[in-house]
């Protein structure tokens, strides 16, 4: 097993966001687990730690927003990246105040997505 | 009946005429400042569309994480803003083309019943015969029949006779013994897991099998068939009937999940073809299809109907070997008799490896005793039969026939630009015929990404690199082929490059034959450009010199990923270039391009051409188009023909430049009396001053001798023959609608439009500029130079600069006059400049050499 390879948690209720950021981001090098709703998401951030967490904000049941201020809670150094159809200064502001590390309005570039990640993943390994 | 707007409209404009025709009254009572803000509201609403076209065409190239959400939002949008359109210009033209409702809602409502998931983009035909079958039509007949009838028609290959039985005979069957619902419901119960796959298989085929096929469907399936059994007169017609559902070609694993029935006679097609049709729903397929997220409107099958082969030898050809792709080698196993026993692998079969790259010479050659084969039993069915003692250990193919196959193989692989499972038959006069062909999936590792193939450059010797624009990205490998007075384009090879001096749409005609293409001058958002995205053929485009640069008949790699042309051929990027993303396995993927077929192809192209109606408009983007045309020829026609309006002067601006260019002037912004013409000094309106005064600065205008494209390109700009001999209804017009402090242009350039809207005056507050630039057409998928070095250079002079595709819009507000007038001096610099720069700009260098030329006249000009 490779300990320095960076693990990424993907979280969107539109399957196709996962189907495509999955092998874009496993081709990088990067170890990506992917989930469609928040549920599985919380039992599996329960039992392991993420480096990079990656959610839209706008789902069924428990929201995005809930979503990442459990994950900051639990884990103050995880880095979180929003990706949102909805996007708006409020919710991005909203978002920023819980710690949020960037945020991306749907529909974006693979490029720009992988590009917020290096910076985070940076970051981390910078601390 | 409730009485429709349309007859109210019809009134009306009768009305008006008869008023016009008895008491002389004229449209000058409405004043021209109102038609003017018509004028420019659809114009701002047709740069709006455009924009969403381009964003939308965007996402198809693979960049982009979209989802469906964003798909519903944009064609809403769209929706809306060319229905404000149509209000606008018949606002403006006192309701002339109320007709361009109908298509309108025709199209709304298509696309509206693609979104909410109803239907696809489906022919009306139950039956269809090969010969009009197409890749467009792969939603009505699947993707085996349409792959197949694309091979005969356009590769040359001998494929059987046959015809489909479409999506639309499939859902007529099904709702005339009243199953949508109830298989719906069934599939919804072991979706929701209360029964298992295998019950809910059962179930749905016992529906289908049972029910009736409606007469219509019956009469005209055995029609289709005799009328395809007559070519052969001397043999019974039997038929095979296969599966070509939704989705089954485009991926091989999926294959043989469905039922194919061998030998059917005429009269027995009907019952095959309920079998056939009730496979689709076998438990694979069912697992299969909820892994690939088809949605049940998504889930059809067409049919394919098939004269039999008498094959004395059939076989599949692998174009790699699946498992170890990096060895260069093509697979082929054969056996005596019909292709079925050998596809399930039920008998032993020759083994034959051999080299990809030709002469294909022969790595294996595995001989196996083949005891038994399948035949055709006279008139329907097949048996199993004993081979003839003597041939039971010879080869099933011969050496000819062998290097026949590899050929075909890489034939049909470089066409559909993937590695091909292709079934094939041998018949009695030993000609090869293709009974299918589809993607073959490799099971190695995804190879490393073209520019991270390091050291390529070592190996391999380069012709040239970092030259051009990537239109199509891609790998093509091939013989050069350079088209000259010397080599008619109808000799070019299959499998070749194609280098050409100008990447003109004539060039399309051979996009079925070739492996790439390179030319010295091109944009990516021709037509051209276009064409090679949808078959996915590499295309570099503006290299500048390339054809100087490479041999007729040398054997090249093309890379338009890295801009790089190497000598030979490249082993590593051509395991490469097959390699790539499954798109096509995206549900939102596969909506998005099924919409954009409702609205962004262009199809009037031509204002002069017969189609350019509102009844020939398919799509939103020929709406968009049309009315474009018809809201500049309506201000021009108002007021420079016809002079209807008291308050406005018109004239055309007599310059020394070849500039077609018609000014009306709202107030103030032409002094003294013009008969034939405005002279330049005459024009008092400050705004265009400085536009003129930029436009012509010494070499912007004539810099050096360009190709025939571009002077093919300058003639739409600028024409040279006097504007009075041109008709009201000729093309490309330039108008300029300004006043003391006011200039409204609007420039044609072939595809390309350009649009400034300014306002000037000692009020900085009130002061703005608005400049766009367009290609027109919007296909791009990706900026241009000319886009980045314009957005560039405006940027520098602190415009707020948006690009979408390939058009730029730049805006400036809140500043002095005299800075104004320096920036409208600076876009009449770049109006006269970009016309050069698809012409010009070859390398990544140019745009730091433009941007520095252009500085320098601006520092010169504000004497730093």
């Amino acid at each position: 097993m490779e300990n320095n390879q960076t693990s990424i948690l993907i979280l969107d209720d539109e399957p196709i966001v996962s189907k495509r950021l999955r092998p874009s981001l496993e081709k990088k090098g990067y170890k990506v687990e992917a989930f469609t709703t928040s549920k599985e998401a919380l039992e599996r951030i329960e039992e392991h730690e993420f480096d990079i967490v990656v959610t839209d904000l706008k789902m069924e049941g428990v929201d995005g927003m809930q979503f990442l201020t459990l994950v900051k809670e639990k884990y103050p150094d995880t880095e979180v990246i929003v990706i949102t159809g909805f996007a708006t200064m409020a919710t991005a502001k909203e978002s920023f105040t819980k710690g949020v590390f960037d945020f991306l309005a749907k529909p974006f570039k693979l490029g720009e997505i992988a590009e917020v990640i290096a910076r985070a993943e940076a970051k981390r390994k910078r601390n | 009946m409730v009485p429709i707007n349309f007859n109210s409209e019809k009134k009306m404009r009768l009305r008006s005429k008869l008023k016009r025709m008895f008491f002389g009254v004229k449209k000058e009572t409405i004043p021209f400042r109102i038609i003017f803000a018509e004028f420019k509201k659809s114009l701002e609403l047709n740069n709006q569309i455009l924009d969403l076209i381009a964003d939308a065409n965007d996402k198809l190239s693979g960049d982009y994480i979209f989802d469906e959400q964003y798909i519903q939002k944009t064609c809403h949008r769209l929706t809306e803003l060319v229905q404000q359109l149509i209000v606008t210009i018949n606002h403006l033209t006192d309701q002339k083309y109320t007709d361009l409702y109908t298509n309108f809602h025709r199209i709304e409502s298509e696309i509206d019943s693609l979104l909410s998931g109803r239907t696809l983009n489906q022919v009306k035909d139950f039956v269809l015969p090969y010969s009009s079958v197409s890749r467009d039509l792969t939603d009505s007949v699947g993707g085996k029949n349409a792959h197949i009838a694309e091979i005969g028609a356009l590769l040359d290959l001998k494929i059987p006779s046959g015809f489909a039985i479409t999506t639309s005979a499939y859902l007529y069957f099904l709702d005339d013994n009243n199953l949508r619902n109830r298989i719906f419901g069934i599939r919804e119960k072991w979706r929701h897991k209360e029964i298992a796959v295998d019950e809910a298989s059962q179930k749905i085929s016992r529906l289908i099998l049972d029910a009736e096929i409606p007469d219509v469907l019956k009469n005209e399936i055995l029609s289709e068939a005799e009328r395809v059994s007559k070519e052969y007169e001397d043999v019974t017609p039997c038929f095979a009937v296969r599966s070509s559902a939704l989705g089954e070609d485009e991926i091989s694993s999926f294959a043989g999940q469905y039922l194919s029935c061998l030998n059917i006679p005429l009269n027995e097609i009907p019952q095959a073809y309920k079998e056939v049709i009730a496979s689709l729903f076998s438990p694979e397929a069912m697992e299969y299809r909820l892994q690939m997220d088809f949605r049940p409107h998504e889930i059809m099958m067409a049919v394919a109907c098939q004269m039999m082969i008498p094959a004395k030898a059939s076989g599949v050809l692998y174009t790699y070997n699946p498992v170890r792709p990096k060895e260069e080698t093509m697979i082929i196993n054969s056996a005596w008799g019909l292709g079925e026993p050998i596809v399930s692998g039920e008998v032993p079969t020759d083994h034959f490896v051999l080299e990809r790259r030709p002469p294909h010479q022969a790595r294996e050659l595995n001989i196996v005793r083949k005891d038994q084969s399948m035949i055709l039993k006279g008139c329907g069915g097949i048996a199993i039969d004993g081979v003839q003692e003597e041939q039971r250990m010879e080869p099933s193919l011969k050496k000819d026939q062998l290097q026949e196959l590899a050929r075909i193989g890489i034939r049909l692989e470089q066409y559909f630009k993937r590695p091909q499972d292709i079934e094939f038959a041998v018949d009695s006069q030993n000609k090869v015929t293709v009974l299918q062909s589809r993607q073959l999936r490799l099971q190695d590792e995804r190879a490393p990404r073209a520019c991270d193939l390091t050291g390529l450059g070592g190996k391999y010797p380069i012709l040239f690199r970092g030259k051009g624009i990537a239109a199509m990205e891609g790998i093509g490998i091939g013989p050069a082929w350079i088209l000259s007075e010397e080599h008619d384009l109808n000799e070019f090879p299959m499998g070749g490059i194609l280098v050409a001096r100008h990447a003109t749409p004539q060039l399309a005609r051979v996009i079925h034959r070739a492996a790439g293409f390179i030319t010295d001058i091109g944009s990516t958002t021709g037509h051209l450009a276009t064409v090679a995205r949808e078959f996915r053929v590499p295309a570099l485009f503006n290299t500048g010199n390339g054809t100087e640069l490479i041999e007729h008949g040398q054997e090249i790699t093309l890379d338009t990923e890295c801009l790089t042309i190497y000598e030979g051929v490249v082993q590593e990027l051509q395991y490469y270039s097959i390699q790539e993303d499954p798109l096509e396995e995206m549900y939102e993927y596969r909506l998005l391009r099924r919409m954009l077929k409702k609205i962004e192809p262009l199809n009037l192209t031509d204002p002069t051409a017969e189609n350019f109606t509102p009844a020939g408009c398919r799509t939103y983007h020929d709406l968009t188009r049309f009315i474009h045309e018809k809201a500049v020829e309506t201000i021009i026609d108002l007021n420079f023909y016809h002079a209807h309006h008291r308050d406005t002067q018109a004239g055309q601006l007599l310059w020394d430049y070849p500039l077609d260019l018609i000014l009306i002037d709202v107030g103030g912004g032409i002094e003294g009396k013009h008969e034939k013409g405005i002279r330049p000094e005459q024009i008092s309106s400050i705004p265009m001053q400085a536009i003129l005064d930029g436009m012509s600065y010494p070499g912007m205008w004539d810099m050096s001798p360009a190709g025939v494209d571009f002077s093919g390109f300058m003639s739409s700009l600028t024409r040279t023959s006097p504007i009075r001999s041109t008709s009201p209804e000729d093309v490309g017009r330039n108008l300029s609608v300004i006043s003391a402090e006011y200039t409204n242009i609007n420039f044609r350039l072939g595809y390309h439009f350009t649009v400034i809207d300014a306002f000037v005056s000692d009020n900085i507050l009130d002061n703005h500029i608005y400049f766009r630039f367009s290609g027109g057409v919007t296909e791009t998928t990706r900026r241009t130079r000319r886009t980045r070095l314009l957005a560039k250079i405006l940027s520098h002079y602190d415009f707020l600069c948006e690009v979408h595709g390939d058009i730029v819009v730049a805006r400036l507000k809140r500043t002095d006059r005299d800075g104004m007038l320096n920036r409208l001096f600076l876009l009449g610099l770049l109006v006269g400049f970009t016309r050069q720069l698809d012409v010009k700009m070859v390398s990544e260098d140019t745009i730091i050499t433009f941007f520095n030329e252009i500085k320098n006249i601006m520092e010169k000009k504000n004497g730093k």
